[in-house]
Order: structure tokens, then C-alpha cells, then sequence
């Protein structure tokens, strides 16, 4: 943000290209400088300051004349050297009007310049002196003309790549304490000592009069630069030749300078304007009058620092939590947030702070943890690819072992007239807990078994497999009835069951020569008969508890004849509780409207599909919850009745 | 599923509602669990308020169940009260009222678990 120019108190007087045109080039003879000076000097200024440095005697003066007439015209060359130099014309002329010379710094010590410059005093608080820069050398002003000065200004711009950024506002040689031209014409301006104190921050402070100029502990200090203004030049030549009214000059600080082309003298302000060398003392002196100084705070540096690590801190902490945009917006608003306060710091209290290398700092650290946390995202999704792909081969697997568990009635009972068995089982997710079994256990009794294991997945389809064979084993052992085989199988399953899971069963033995069916029931659903020319029937409910739910109990068995072509249908609580998409459940209502359509000669295939086919398109688009179990069995009649056929 | 837990005098009331199933039935496992632990030991009762349980699946009957065990194990008792329709079947076709004591109502249920319960219930 550049300065505005509030300030006219400054005025340059040029020599630039029209007074080069005018009144010849430079170097201009001395007595010409020292009209100009007592020209600017009627207009009553406050102070004059020269930007224009003279550290060798006048080749024009009369004296350095009247050697070249010695021989030729001795009467002219005496006449010449009664005559005052050039040096002392314009020593004369400054003395008539308080006056600044300059001081130019040195980095190596210039023997025709020995021993401290002139200088004002100036008072050291609190050691500020020491950190001063020193300069090892300096140049300065012939002593005639030196002699019509009261003040001494120092010429130093600290060019940073050429950049002039900061001002060197006091710098010390030796023993002696120069402060900058701007300063020291002030200072005369308002005839006040110049005092050095501390300031905050580690910064120091150079007070004179009312004003209070900060520096940094070096001695330089940061200017804020305005644009170039071309209202505050005054060409040397309209005074010269008295078309400009000095009187415009009352009251104020007037710089002489140069700005004419081929004088080299041009410098570059962080505004990125080539300006005059001059204006800059023209700035600064401006910059002082309205208290616009830059503050470089020593803690600056440090702030920075600390500001790009907070800001990778804050990254580390928040880039794992939390998603790549948020953790953008984040970033983008902490930027925005520290240049937004390092503006607002500039603008109004001069301090200045740099947030832009933090700032990129930061989004370094961004970026290589984005591309950090996308790699590992990348080796996870990965990961979890390659796990999901096991898993389902495995789960596929145990599907496959599962299904493969069970028997296909129509191979088994192929050559069998007497019955008709059909089976279904869909399981509900992967692997499942239903399963269902039916077996000869001797050459006319028929075991079936319909059965559930609490849960779903892997353990339970685990625990189905080892409650199958235990239920075959049982039926294959135990004489008697049905209700023991249940009790058996309880005895042993509850043995190995760790994860105290619970199979609800419903067991039968079919007689396939007599037609009687004993059935057992722990706690599963009822199964559904139908007799030719009847309706479909659900038995009765009695029975016990699912298996494993209670350490002993003795199921009880229930009898029943069926009658030629009567069948039976178990199945799992999938039918039953399967859901639709407004969660409703099939229910045993619609299970019995269904079964009603069956026709006498209806098979146990057929029946099975019935069933099936109207509970999924009950469910509909559902997922189905649970496995889906059938098992219908429909007895001929003995093999003596079907013979006779 | 949160559970609604309500003492009367020695014996906890924990309201179950909404559907009990293989999705939701772990977490509801380990809050049934810490309540029966603290509470259905030593002669006190735990009565499941089944009014508000819609659906109840085999892997939620596991859950009672270990509910049960857990009291018995304590020397507590444990019982269900105002079960509707869909899972009063559900109880009486896995023949889980074997299992547990079924109450028509919780007033029931606590008065079956103690006066002072029951009392309790009378006053609030």
C-alpha cells in the first residue's frame, strides 16, 4: 500500500533537463549553485537541504582560473585571484539560510576525508549507539563550503537487489553520529536536539522536536514510499531565471537535487517506479512529517516463524481428521486470516510483517500431506479391495460348503414312490443359519429336519454345519421318539457352543408304509399339512424351546396319521417374517391363502415353488432379512397300494 | 434402539421398542447386559416392558436369553410384560414363555416381583 502524499511541506528543487539546456551542463561552476541556493534562500525556507554533494574544490573558481592566465594576462589573473572562490560564494550563500550538507558513507575509509564528519549531537538512551551500523569511511563537503552549513545529513539508501526499501536513518563513524539528510533538515527546520531511545519490539527510535521516527537497532528503518509526484519538483532553471516566485517557497523544506537525464542518479522504490534519487529524501522527510514510518519489528522474524510452524502444526493435526476440502477451506481462511492482519497492521500501525512465507510454507506442508494422506488413502482402499475380494471368496466358499451340505431330494429319493420330497433353501445374506436335512433311517421311515440357527453369517453358518451332523447322528441312535432325538442332539450341541447361540428345529419321522408321522418341535414354526379335497392346516404348536436355550428339557413327540396324498410343509421363519418394503410381515394368513391354491395332485416341487414365488413377490424390491427355508413332503401310500396302479 | 429404564423399589422396568433384529441386537445385547448386571441380582427383578417391541428376530431372542441366563447366574429374576401381537406369537411359537415369565402388564410383572414394587408403581 503506497503512501498518499498528504504533505506539500517538501519541495525539490531540480536541476534537470531544462536547467542543463538553460545554464550548461554540470558540473555547473560553484558561483551558479550559490545564486541558485541565495535565489531559493529569499523565498525564506525553512531549511535547505543539498542532495548534491561537493567533496572536491571548483575547477572554475576564479583562483584555479587565473592559473591558466598567469603568462598570458597577468593583470586578469590577479584581478581573478583578488576575486572570492567559487566555494566560498556558495559557502556564503548557505550560511545565509539554515542548511544541510550531506555525509556519504563509506564501506572503506577515504584518506583526503580523515577524522569524524561534522555532526549534530546527538543523545544515546539506553546503549542503542552500540548497535548502530558503523561506517569505516565517509566523504563530505570541501570545508569552504562545508563552513556555510549547520547541519549534516547522512547519504545512505540501503539498496536491497537495487530495491531502495529501507532508509539507513542514523549511521555512525567512529566516535560521531550522523542521522539522514531527511532527519537532519527537520531537526534544523525545528531547531531541536536529536535524541536515540529504545522503542518497543527491539526496535529503536530517533525523537526530535515532536516527531518520533522508528528504526531498526542497526539504524535503518522502512519508508513507506508514496508514487512519484511530480507536483513537488521545481525546476532549478524557473528559479534562475526568476520565473518561478520563490515566495511559493516560504515555510518549507526545500531539497536541491538533480534530476536531469544522464546524471545518474536514479533509484527504485519497492512500488516498482524508477524515482529520483532526491525524491526519496523528499519521501522520507514527507514520510516523517505525517509519523508514516514502517516498523520493522525485531520480534518480525520470529512471528513469522512462529506463524508457518502453528500453520504446519495446525495442518498435522487437522489433515488425518478430516477431509481434503475442509482441510483446504481451513488452510485458505488461515492465509486469508494472517494477510488480512498483516494488512491491517501495515495500514495502521505501520508495523510491517511479512505473511507471505509462512503462507507458502504452509501450503508446501499442505500439499505434500495431501499427496501423503492420498497414498495412504490409495494403500487402504487398496487394502480393503483386497480384504472385501477375500472375505466374499470365502464367504462364497462357505456358501458353497453350506449348500453343499445339504441333500437334493430329487436325487436321493429317485427311486422312491412312496414319497415325494422337494427342498429349497435361499439364504438371505452370503451364509446363513437355516438349513434342513432328510434322510432313510431304515427302509420305511423317513427323517426330515427343518432347522434355524440364532443369527446370521459366518458363525452361525459354522454352527449350522456341526448341529446338522449332530441331528443326523441323534436320529441315527436314539430309539424311540423323535422328541428324544431333539433332547440328544440339545445334550451334545450344548457342549461345543461357545458363543452360546440357540437352533430352533422341527423334527419329523415319516413311516412311509403306515403314513404316520411322529414330529418333535424346539421352537421353530409349526409345519402345514393338507389332505386331498381338505385345506391347508397348520399343527398344532406344542413343543419346547428352541435348542440350547435351556440345559435340560424333554421335547415331547407328537403323533399323527396322514392320510394317502396328504402332505406336510416345514419351513423357516423366512417365510413367515419375510418383510415387504413398508415392512409388513407375509404372515401365516397369507401362507394359508397361498397354500389354498394348490390343487390335490399338487407335487412337493410344486408346492415348494408356490410358496417361494409368493413370499418374493410379497418382499418385492426388500432385501429378503432372513434365509428362506422349504422342505414338503407328500406321502403316496404304501408300496403295496402303488404296485397294485 | 435406546432403552428406557425405570426403577420401582428393587425391581428395574426397561422399556424395549421398535424392532429387534440381527442389525441392531449387539448394542442392545451390551445395554440389556450392564442393566441386568446392576440390577437383577440378589432377589431384585428385572421386568423387560415389551409394549413398544414390534418385531423381535431369533438373533433378539438370543439377547434375552443371555439376558436370562445372566440373572439366573445372579439369582435375580428376570421377566417380560405387555408383549403385542406379532411378538406374543413369536414368544409362544419359539416357546420362549418357557424361558421367561410373560405378564399381561408390567403392574403385573412387579406385583409377581415384590409389594414394595408394585407399590411403587401405584404411587408414580
Amino acid at each position: 500500500m503506497p503512501r498518499e502524499r498528504i504533505s506539500t511541506q517538501v519541495v525539490v528543487v531540480t536541476i534537470d533537463e531544462q536547467a542543463l539546456a538553460t545554464h550548461g551542463q554540470w558540473p555547473w561552476p560553484r558561483d551558479r549553485v550559490a545564486e541558485l541556493v541565495s535565489r531559493i534562500a529569499a523565498g525564506r525556507p525553512l531549511v535547505i537541504g543539498m542532495d548534491i554533494f561537493f567533496p572536491e574544490p571548483d575547477r572554475y573558481s576564479p583562483a584555479v582560473m587565473a592559473a591558466r592566465f598567469e603568462g598570458k594576462a597577468p593583470e586578469l589573473a590577479a584581478r581573478l585571484r583578488a576575486m572570492p572562490s567559487n566555494d566560498a560564494l556558495l559557502g556564503a550563500a548557505l550560511s545565509t539560510v539554515p542548511s544541510v550538507l550531506g555525509v556519504a558513507a563509506l564501506e572503506s575509509s577515504d584518506a583526503r576525508f580523515a577524522g569524524p564528519p561534522r555532526s549534530p549531537p546527538v543523545r544515546f538512551l539506553g546503549g542503542v549507539r552500540d548497535g548502530l551500523r558503523a561506517y569505516p569511511g565517509h566523504l563530505r563537503n570541501v570545508p569552504e563550503i562545508d563552513a556555510g552549513a549547520v547541519g549534516h545529513g547522512l547519504y545512505s539508501i540501503d539498496l536491497e537487489g537495487g530495491v531502495a526499501r529501507r532508509l539507513q536513518m542514523i549511521g555512525r563513524f567512529d566516535e560521531a553520529a550522523v542521522p539522514t539528510l531527511a532527519v537532519e533538515m527537520m531537526r534544523i527546520a525545528l531547531d531541536a536536539p536529536l535524541t536515540v531511545a529504545p522503542s518497543f519490539g527491539g526496535t529503536i527510535e530517533l525523537r526530535f522536536g515532536d516527531y518520533a521516527v522508528p528504526a531498526q537497532p542497526d539504524g535503518r528503518a522502512h519508508v513507506r514510499f508514496g508514487y512519484s509526484d511530480s507536483s513537488r519538483f521545481v525546476s532549478a532553471a524557473g528559479i534562475l531565471d526568476g520565473t518561478f516566485d520563490v515566495s511559493q517557497l516560504e515555510g518549507k523544506l526545500v531539497l536541491v537535487g538533480f534530476t536531469g537525464l544522464g546524471l545518474v542518479d536514479l533509484v527504485s522504490t519497492p512500488l516498482g517506479e524508477t524515482v529520483f534519487g532526491v525524491e526519496n529524501h523528499a519521501q522520507a522527510a514527507e514520510a516523517i512529517l505525517e509519523g508514516q514510518f514502517l516498523r520493522r519489528v525485531s520480534l518480525g522474524a520470529r512471528l513469522e516463524a512462529a506463524l508457518l510452524v502453528a500453520f504446519g502444526l495446525g495442518l498435522f493435526f487437522f489433515i488425518p481428521r478430516s477431509n481434503a476440502q475442509r482441510s483446504a477451506a481451513l488452510l485458505v481462511t488461515a492465509i486469508v486470516v494472517a494477510v488480512g492482519a498483516a494488512a491491517a497492521a501495515f495500514r495502521f500501525a505501520g508495523l510491517l510483517f511479512d505473511p507471505v512465507g509462512p503462507a507458502l510454507g504452509a501450503i508446501a506442508v499442505f500439499g505434500v500431506m495431501q499427496a501423503g494422506s492420498l497414498a495412504e488413502a490409495q494403500r487402504q482402499r487398496t487394502q480393503l479391495r483386497e480384504q472385501a475380494a477375500r472375505m466374499a471368496g470365502e464367504l462364497d466358499a462357505a456358501k458353497r460348503i453350506q449348500m453343499g451340505l445339504l441333500p437334493d431330494p430329487a436325487e436321493i429319493f429317485v427311486d422312491e414312490r412312496r414319497v415325494d420330497v422337494a427342498a429349497l433353501l435361499e439364504p438371505a445374506r452370503t451364509v446363513g443359519g437355516d438349513f434342513y436335512d432328510c434322510f432313510m433311517l431304515d427302509g420305511r421311515k423317513l427323517f426330515f429336519v427343518v432347522a434355524d440357527v440364532s443369527g446370521k453369517g459366518l458363525p452361525a453358518s459354522l454352527f449350522m454345519a456341526s448341529t446338522k451332523s449332530i441331528l443326523k447322528s441323534a436320529a441315527f441312535t436314539v430309539e424311540g421318539s423323535v422328541g428324544g432325538v431333539l433332547a440328544k442332539a440339545q445334550d451334545e450341541i450344548r457342549r461345543e457352543n461357545p458363543e452360546s447361540l440357540f437352533v430352533t428345529a422341527l423334527a419329523c419321522v415319516l413311516d412311509l408304509e403306515t403314513g404316520e408321522l411322529e414330529y418333535a418341535n424346539a421352537g421353530h414354526e409349526p409345519a402345514w399339512s393338507c389332505q386331498p379335497r381338505g385345506r391347508a392346516e397348520r399343527l398344532d404348536a406344542s413343543g419346547g424351546p428352541p435348542l440350547c436355550v435351556l440345559d435340560v428339557y424333554s421335547y415331547p413327540s407328537t403323533r399323527r396319521t396322514l392320510e394317502r396324498g396328504e402332505w406336510i410343509l416345514a419351513l423357516s421363519d423366512g417365510a413367515t417374517e419375510a418383510m415387504n418394503v413398508r415392512k409388513e410381515f407375509y404372515g401365516s394368513e397369507r401362507l394359508r391363502t397361498s397354500l389354498g391354491w394348490l390343487g390335490d395332485e399338487a407335487g412337493a416341487a410344486e408346492i415348494v415353488a408356490r410358496v417361494r414365488d409368493d413370499v418374493r413377490r410379497f418382499s418385492g424390491e426388500a432385501e429378503p432379512a432372513d434365509d428362506l427355508t422349504l422342505l414338503a413332503v407328500r406321502w403316496n401310500g404304501p408300496e403295496s397300494s402303488l404296485s397294485a396302479r | 434402539m435406546a432403552l428406557q429404564a425405570r426403577s420401582f423399589a428393587n425391581v428395574l422396568v426397561i422399556g424395549v421398542a421398535g424392532r429387534l433384529d440381527q442389525d441392531n441386537c449387539e448394542a442392545f445385547r451390551a445395554d440389556l447386559m450392564a442393566h441386568v448386571e446392576r440390577s437383577a441380582h440378589d432377589g431384585g427383578a428385572v421386568v423387560l416392558d415389551l409394549s413398544g417391541l414390534e418385531y423381535v428376530s431369533s438373533a433378539g431372542l438370543r439377547c434375552f436369553m443371555l439376558a436370562s441366563r445372566q440373572a439366573k447366574a445372579q439369582h435375580g429374576r428376570i421377566s417380560v410384560a405387555a408383549l403385542q401381537p406379532m411378538v406374543a406369537e413369536i414368544f409362544e411359537i419359539s416357546h420362549f414363555n418357557m424361558v421367561f415369565q410373560v405378564f399381561q402388564t408390567v403392574r403385573e410383572a412387579l406385583a409377581a416381583a415384590s409389594n414394595e414394587a408394585v407399590a411403587a408403581f401405584d404411587q408414580a
